[in-house]
Formats: C-alpha cells, structure tokens, sequence
C-alpha cells in the first residue's frame, strides 16, 4: 500500500502530465498556432469575423492586403505582438462567453492602427492630398480623434457600408477552414 | 509535501478551466459542421413542432413571440373607434396585436367573430381563418381553394389550430421561402407585378410577410364543387388592380361597388381597411433602398458558430444592434428618438382625423333624423366613406408611422380635410332643417362611444364566454383526435383577452 505522502506525489505528478497533454490537445482543438501566422483563415477560426472575411474577400484589397495588414501595427515587432495579443484575448473572452455586439465597431486602438495603415500603403496619394487639401483634412495627424479617418469618406472600404450580419446574407456557415 | 499538493491543486484548476474551454471550441467547431449538412424534412408540416427537430434555433426564436403578450384593449384607448365603426363588428372589440403564438387563440376570443353554435353558424365566413394558422395553407391543399373559402368560419374550428409558423412561408420539403396562398400571386398578377416564383429572394423576404400583412376583400364567386353542387366561396382577394395605394383601391372598391358595411349612424356604405403595411412600406425610404420585411423584423443573429434569421418577429427597437445598427452609423438613442418623433406626429394628425370622422357620422345621422334626404346626403356621404378609407388605411397597420411616413401623414392630413369638408356642408345642412346649433354627444369613453354605435357588449361576452364552455372545447378535443393540435404551442395563450383576464 502506498504511503499518503507517495500517493500524493503520483496523483500530483499524473495530474501535472495529463493538465500538459490537455494544454496540447486545447493548443490543437483552438489552432492556437494559427494566429501566429499571418492568414486571414485564422481570423475566420471563431466564425464571428466570416462577413468580415467574406467582404474582404470580394474586395480590390484581397489580394493585396490581408486582415493583418490593415488591423495590425506594421513594422514594429513588438508593437505587432502587444496588440495581437490584446485583441486576441478580448476576441477569445467574447466569443467564448457570447457577449459580443452583433454589429461589430472597430476599437479606438483599432482604428488608429487601421488609419496608420492606410496611410502608409497609399502614401504617395495621400501625401499629394495632403498638399492640395490640408485644410479640409488633417492626414498627418494620426490620431484619430482630430483627424478624419479615410473610410468616413470611402465608407465601403473594404467591408462594405452595412456592417454586420446582414452584410452576407447567404453566408451562413463557414466553409473555408485552416 | 507542500510543493506537491500546490501542484496538484493548480494542475486540477487547469484541467477542469481546459475542459470546459475544449468543451466550448467543440462545441462551435461541431455547429459549424452541422450548419452545413442537408436537413431532413418535418413530418406533420403544419404543426411547427415537428420542423423543430431540423431547424431548432429558428423554431426557439418562433416560440418566442410568445414573450410580445401585452394586448391593450384599443377601444378604451381611443373611444372615437366604436363610433367611426358603428354598426360594424370592429366596433364591439379591437385590442393590440400580440405575438405570432397567440394568432388562433385572439382570433377565437375576438368578440368580432361572434359566438358560433355549430359548423354553420357565422357572423364571418372561413376567410378569417387565412391568416392565423399554417394548417390553412395544409386545408387548401387538400381541399382546394375554392373548397377552402366555403362556408362559414366555425367550420374549421377544429382544423386550423396551430398559430402563423414555419408552413406558412417554408416549402417543408427545401425549406425554401414559399408562398401557400395563391391570391397573393394573384394580387400581384393583377398589379402587373412580377409572381411570387419569378421575385428575387431579397423581394420574397417581404413578400411571404405580404401575404397576410396587406389589404384584402372577400370576393363572392361562383362554383361547382366536386359533388356537382353550386356552392359560393367568399375568397380573400388583393384590390390591387389600380395600383397599391389608398387612391388605387379605393377606385377598384368605387368602381365595383363594394363596402364592407353600411354605417349604423349615418348609413354611409363604408371601407374597412384590413392591414396594408406591405404596400404602405412599399411606399416608405427602407423598402425603396430594398430594405425587406425580414432584414428589421427577421435580423440575423449569431448563435456560437451558427448564424441564422431571428424568427421571433416583433419590435426591431428591442434588438436595434442587430436590426438598424447594422446599417446606421448613428448611437441608437438617437434613433430610437427619431422613430419616437415620427410616432408622436402620427398620433397628432390621427386624433384629429378621428374626431373630426366620429363628429361627421354623428352629425349626419342628425341631418337624417331631421328630415335630410339621401340626396342631400349624397356627397357628405361619399365624403366619409373616402375619408375614413383614408384613414383607415393609414393607421390599419400599426407601423405605417415608420414604415412610410409621408406617405401616413399625407393620407391623416386628407382624411381630415374630407372629414371637415363633410362637416362644412352638415353645419349648412343642419341649419336648413333648423339644427344649426347642434353639437355631436361626447363619445370620450369607450362606453359612451359603444352606446352611441348601438353595442351591446354584454350580450356579446355572456355569449362568447358560453361558446368557450362548449364549442371551443369542442373544437380542441376534436383537433386532438386529429392529431393536428400540438397542445405544447398553445400553453398559455387564451389567459388574457379585452373581456376578461385569468392571469
């Protein structure tokens, strides 16, 4: 018969191996390494975000932007990382407790990043704006609470203007997965 | 030892804290799979139940209109209504509508339909069935249409007792939206509009709402049934032959004499406008930026990974963030401010119409008790009857306030002007036949008002109540023994009505 201290060893040790596979087995059911990558499938993983991908998809920017290249700060690794790792917990908490709005609205922080984006990639457009138009817009002023951001004015860039559900009336499930 | 029990108290917090979060990811990856696997076809297809099995979260969210129970008794809340209706059984009740749950059971504890003794006693013929149960769009099948719009409406009794549900716009077999009553296509034949079959999906999301939620009449014709006897069949018909708006109608109605009863007071023969609210919406900014029924009133919803068309059908302000929000950029106070103002400015406008329709009928049966004659009458009576068709038509619907509310107002507006146009030419009337004076009775009480319009309330619920001690429970042992009734779908329905209150 096993000592009460051994039996508290084995039973600490099993639990501590079997808690370790289950972090692998949730690592995998979760895909979690997917949203290391940079592939707009990840961002379908918890089915919320299909309109989002399926207005991207059908969009002058697939092709040439990803979701990461207009929702993440670029460049700056750690910047990426940080705010990566901030939306992804809040998505995960959402999806998982269901408390998300069903007419999703970008984050302040989101949409800074977003703003910053645009401007970075259709530079040389904006910076001639910029030049003839600086008094109506203030494009050098990233932060958005005095600046105009651009999709106030190119509304259906690139998720068209009806947000939401509606959006996508006939995607009902996902059918492109990782 | 201290090590280890910390051990195995952490690594059991976060077996079971990743066992529940698997079980979740499971759980949404498992829905995602099923959402896209063909479905089996209900059974018994006109008890909604049975669709349960397939279509559970559209079924949950059907069920749920049994939350939108409030009823308000509308004739106590505007007493002009029994006088503007006198003579017609809308003026003996007429109560908010409740959910799609409770379609049947208000239909059978309406006083309107009277107090039926067996399968041939009245007042209304099977039409008012049409659109309160699924099992009509089952008993015209198997019947036929014609067979359908037979008789009187007690026949049924026993037949259609599940309330509005899935058969009502579903082919049970593709769950498809469908359309099981043909004078829909009919309406829109005679409109010149394209049929049911041959609309874009966008338009059949309004169009199965347009065929209940529209203007009718009930067309006498002649047949032969399938015994070789000559039978007459009171179909539900679309007056949409010149178009559909008020005017329209109003000059098919005009040019084939119709009315739906002549005025108790001022024996005007008169219009009652059902429900227009698809052909008033038809008119209003949402429709015409192709805005259907079901984008406010269906939203889609997301449940974990399934995203489907909310079925409890209501209020979209009770989801703004699903229904408006998807397409307004506005906060949803803001919105729901501006959907208040349009209201307010309908309830203006429809208060002085009504008073001025109720004051004009009372009026005129003065002019007649004086001694006026139908001649003299002639055009204040055609005055009235285009009149309150006006207003009828602009408030029959209860969302016209928003669905189209130029087109609302306009139609109050008119109404009122022909109201006062009539009562110009009574006070000339009046003063002929040495009345001059005259000042219509108060009618500010429902009782007042179902006094002056001849109603004998009492009469009407002593009998209503005795027809629920015998037919009506009649009427479910035999739906019973059908096997028709799903007696789950009518809990709770028949607790309230204008005449009394088991809760």
């Amino acid at each position: 018969m096993l000592k009460p201290n051994k039996f508290l060893i084995f039973s600490a040790l099993g639990a501590f191996i079997f808690a370790v596979g289950m972090f692998a087995y949730t690592v995998h059911a979760s895909k979690a390494l997917s949203y290391l990558s940079s592939d707009p499938k990840a961002c379908i993983n918890c089915h919320v975000m299909n309109t989002q991908y399926a207005t991207w998809q059908h969009s002058a920017h697939f092709g040439n932007a990803t979701c990461v290249d207009c929702h993440l700060p670029r460049g700056d690794f750690v910047d990426k990382y940080i705010a990566k790792a901030v939306d992804g917990w809040n998505h995960s908490v959402a999806f998982t407790l269901q408390s998300f709005d069903h007419s999703i609205k970008i984050s302040d922080d989101g949409a800074r990043r977003v703003q910053e984006n645009c401007i970075s990639c259709h530079a040389s457009l904006t910076s001639t704006l910029v030049s003839n138009a600086d008094k109506y817009h203030t494009f050098d002023d990233s932060s958005v609470d005095t600046g105009r951001r651009c999709w106030e004015c190119h509304k259906g860039v690139p998720h068209g203007k009806v947000r939401g559900l509606t959006t996508t009336p006939n995607n009902l499930g996902v059918k492109e997965v990782l | 030892m201290k090590k280890f029990k910390l051990l195995l108290v952490a690594s059991l917090l976060a077996i079971v804290s990743m066992a529940f979060l698997t079980s979740n990811i499971n759980a949404r990856e498992a829905e995602r799979v099923a959402l896209n696997e063909v479905q089996g076809i209900p059974a018994n297809a006109s008890v909604s139940s049975e669709w349960a099995k397939y279509y559970p979260r559209q079924y949950d969210s059907w069920k749920r209109t049994k939350e939108g129970d409030e009823m308000e008794d509308l004739l106590k809340k505007k007493p002009q209504l029994p006088v503007i209706w006198a003579g017609y059984r809308f003026s003996i009740d007429y109560n908010s509508p409740r959910g799609h749950y409770y379609a049947v059971q208000d239909n059978v504890n309406s006083l309107r339909t009277g107090a039926p003794v067996d399968d041939l006693t009245g007042p209304f013929p099977t039409a008012c069935w049409t659109c309160k149960s699924p099992d009509v769009v089952r008993l015209m099948e198997e019947d036929g249409e014609l067979e359908y719009f037979t008789g009187k409406w007690a026949r049924y009794g026993s037949e259609a007792v599940n309330s509005v549900g899935c058969l009502d716009c579903h082919n049970p077999k593709t769950a498809e939206l469908a359309m099981g009553r043909e004078y829909l296509n009919r309406g829109l034949e005679v409109a010149g509009l394209p049929r049911f079959e041959d609309a874009t999906h966008q338009e059949k999301r309004s169009l199965v709402c347009a065929q209940c939620h529209s203007e009718y009449y009930f067309k006498k014709t002649e047949y032969t049934d399938k015994a070789g006897k000559d039978q007459t069949a009171m179909v539900v018909t679309l007056p949409w032959h010149e178009g559909l708006t008020a005017e329209g109608m109003e000059r098919y109605y005009d040019s084939i004499d119709f009315s739906d009863w002549t005025h108790k007071i001022s024996k005007t023969p008169m219009l009652k406008a059902q429900h227009p609210g698809y052909e008033i919406a038809k008119t209003g900014i949402h429709y015409q930026k192709g805005v259907s029924c079901a984008d406010c009133h269906m939203p889609y919803t997301q449940e974990g990974s399934v995203k489907y068309s909310d079925h409890k059908i209501g209020n979209p302000l009770d989801n703004m963030d699903r229904s408006c929000m998807t397409c307004h950029r506005e906060s949803e106070d803001k919105l729901r401010e501006i959907v208040h103002t349009k209201f307010e400015r309908k309830e203006f406008l429809m208060e002085i119409s009504m008073d001025n329709l109720a004051k004009a009928h009372l009026e005129t049966g003065r002019a007649m008790e004086l001694g006026a004659t139908d001649e003299e009458l002639k055009e204040i009576r055609t005055l009235l009857r285009h009149g309150q068709w006006r207003w009828d038509y602009a408030i029959a619907s209860h969302g016209s306030f928003f669905h189209a509310p130029e087109e609302t107002l306009r139609l109050l507006a008119d109404a009122s002007e022909k109201a006062q146009q009539a009562r110009i030419s009574l006070v000339r009337l009046l003063a002929k036949y040495g009345d001059a004076q005259y000042m219509a009775p108060d009618f500010d009480t429902k009782e007042k008002a179902q006094t002056l319009a001849g109603v004998n309330l009492q009469k009407e619920i002593e009998a209503k109540m005795k027809f629920k001690e015998t037919l009506e429970k009649e009427w479910h042992k035999q739906a019973k023994a059908k096997g028709l009734l799903d007696e789950a779908n009518r809990k709770d329905v028949d607790l309230e009505s204008s005449y009394f209150k088991k809760k």
